[in-house]
């Protein structure tokens, strides 16, 4: 299957990512090798094959919400990059 | 013997014996690390303390009289993609470089209930995503069987340390084959458990519908009895299941395979694979028929496709999965940005390596207007007709034997350059993936340049147990764990 840079690009910003131009290039190759191994699988004839949803327990897949109360505080915060009194602060994220 | 080439079933037994405390186990497994470690590079932390604490409440629980669970003194080793309560779980990836859980997951929960003793964190590929461990953001870990070879991916480390007696069980996780395949290039033994049987709670996801959680270890009982203690439902995880579970394997394990119908697809011996690989498994058709198996050829006609419908299903939940790591609440973080888009852009591009952000490209493409029909639909599709191909031919076989991996292992560097190569290598793993089946990998031959050769033996949904059996009775005529890496 024949891309372009745009069709890499593009792809990239609906994937949240940024890509110079040359990295742009480099994919165009590979993802045309591997998008023409994918076209395998639309020469098969799947007839009416349906797609099904994963096998579960029977009865249903939500469990009731439950709380509890987590005991360490601290090591909740371990991971935000930053603490303003019990607050965790994140960038600004309305513009 | 040392302790450190023990079975994880010796060093129980030592213990509840008395011959050696857990202490002197976790002493001689770190002993053993800190000689052979910079030779291997498979760990990416080391829990030495938290370990000898550990050991130490085992010796104390002997001294009490008091029983000892199933995994009691056994070092074991943990995939760095699994959840470790106060322990840094990387993912091989930048983006969690300085990641600590405030939690463990189910299967953590449960070797710590065992008394397994977890003993570090293992190196991998980057998300779970290759096939040699080479895309780990933080180094490359060594075969042990020759350092200039892969020890294959993506639980390249689990495999290494395993193999090279740093650990005497590890954890992986399965997506496409990276619990076998690694462990058939690193000479030891990797169960990819049914879909379901292995709570994922607390497994950083790549493709939820495909991952699951298994044992690496130095021989067949040994797996089993890790898979005793890890299986079984849990309600944090939706997709595991109450019924259908085997809680003991080892009343059966040692019972004869006469009879046993096993089926070998013809369409995995085609062209392509290489011929030390065909030459061993033969070999292991023939001691299964001496001792009273029934084998026949079976055609499994779509196994070539498989591999598409996989990377295009996998690709497209990690594109899903991983959008997760944006940069705000936890992860990397880019120094240098002044919109919200940009942030997010720069954390994410600068966070993960390139075959990530390959992969999220390709399921994003593949999950996008215009080709979503073309590529997922047709996808999914063909994963139900895979999975019906394969429920039929279990109607009339027990198990099915196959190569692990269409090559020997390969060197460092040899396929870095063109993903696609390295994807093709997975071919005879992610169909078992597709149709959620259980698969064991185990060494079954030495190729003429000195390196491990495995083979794959294929259950029905939930047949651990014919796999126990079939894999320990050839183990038995075999005897591979007499084979060990010179380090």
């Amino acid at each position: 299957m024949k891309i372009s840079v745009e069709d890499v690009r593009y792809i990239a910003k609906l994937a949240k990512l940024s890509i110079s131009f040359e990295q742009a290039q480099k994919m165009v190759k590979e993802f045309e090798g591997i998008l023409t191994h994918f076209e395998s699988i639309g020469r098969l004839d799947l007839g009416d094959a349906q797609p099904e949803p994963l096998e579960r327990d029977s009865g249903t897949v939500l469990r009731e919400d439950e709380t509890s109360v987590f005991e360490d505080k601290k090591k909740l915060f371990l991971n935000t990059k930053s603490i303003s009194d019990s607050y965790i602060e994140v960038p600004k994220i309305i513009e | 013997m040392s302790i450190h080439e023990m079975t994880a079933f010796e060093i129980r037994k030592g213990i509840v014996k008395r011959q050696f405390s857990a202490r002197d186990v976790v002493t001689a497994f770190f002993d053993r690390i800190y000689e052979k470690e910079p030779l291997v590079d498979g760990f990416l932390t080391l829990c030495r303390e938290e370990a000898l604490t550990k050991a130490e409440q085992i010796d104390r629980k002997i001294q009490r009289g008091e029983q000892l669970g199933k995994l009691g003194g056994i070092p074991i080793a943990v995939k760095d993609n699994i959840c470790t309560d106060g322990i840094r779980t990387t993912c091989a990836s930048r983006m969690l470089h300085d990641f600590i859980p405030p939690y463990d997951a189910t299967v953590v929960k449960r070797l710590k209930e065992a008394d397994a003793v977890i003993i570090g964190k293992t190196n991998m590929d980057e998300f779970a995503m290759g096939s040699s461990t080479e895309n780990s953001a933080f180094k490359n870990t060594k075969n042990p069987w020759d350092r200039e070879i892969v020890p294959g991916g993506s639980s390249g480390g689990s495999a290494a340390v395993v193999s090279a007696g740093m650990a005497a069980l590890a954890l992986g996780s399965d997506t496409g084959g990276s619990i076998r395949q690694p462990a058939a290039f690193c000479g030891v033994v990797g169960l990819k458990p049914t879909y379901g049987l292995v709570s994922r709670f607390g497994l950083i996801a790549f493709g939820s519908s495909l991952d699951q959680i298994g044992p690496l270890a130095k021989n067949i009982k040994d797996s089993a009895l890790a898979l005793e203690a890890i299986q079984g439902k849990d309600k944090y995880d939706s997709t595991s299941v109450r019924h259908s579970i085997t809680k003991d394997y080892m009343s059966t394990i040692e019972s004869s395979v006469k009879g046993m119908k096993i089926g070998v697809p013809v369409e995995f011996f085609d062209s392509g694979l290489d011929e030390e690989i065909a030459f061993s498994i033969k070999g292991c058709i023939k001691k299964l028929k001496e001792i009273g198996a029934f084998v026949e050829d079976i055609s499994l006609p779509i196994t070539e496709e498989g591999l598409s419908a996989y990377y295009i299903i996998s690709s497209a939940e990690a594109s899903s999965n991983l959008g997760r790591f944006d940069g705000l609440r936890y992860g990397y973080r880019t120094k240098d940005y002044s919109s919200l888009d940009q942030l997010v852009e720069r954390s994410r591009s600068e966070g993960f390596g390139e075959e990530v952000k390959r992969r999220i490209m390709l399921g994003t493409f593949a999950l996008s207007s215009g080709y979503y029909d073309a590529y997922y639909s047709t996808a999914q599709k063909l994963r139900a007709r895979i999975k019906e191909q394969f429920i039929k031919v279990f109607e009339n076989y027990d198990i099915l034997l196959s190569p692990v991996s269409p090559v020997l292992p390969f060197k460092i560097g040899e396929k870095v350059a063109n993903p696609l190569e390295m994807y093709l290598s997975d071919i005879y793993t992610v169909n078992i993936n597709l149709a959620g089946l259980p698969a064991i990998s185990m060494p079954c031959g030495i190729s003429n340049t000195g390196l491990p050769i495995g083979l794959q033996i294929i259950g029905p949904h939930f047949g651990e147990e014919k796999l126990f059996k079939a894999a320990y009775a050839l183990e038995q005529e075999l005897k591979p764990t007499a084979m060990h890496p010179m380090l």
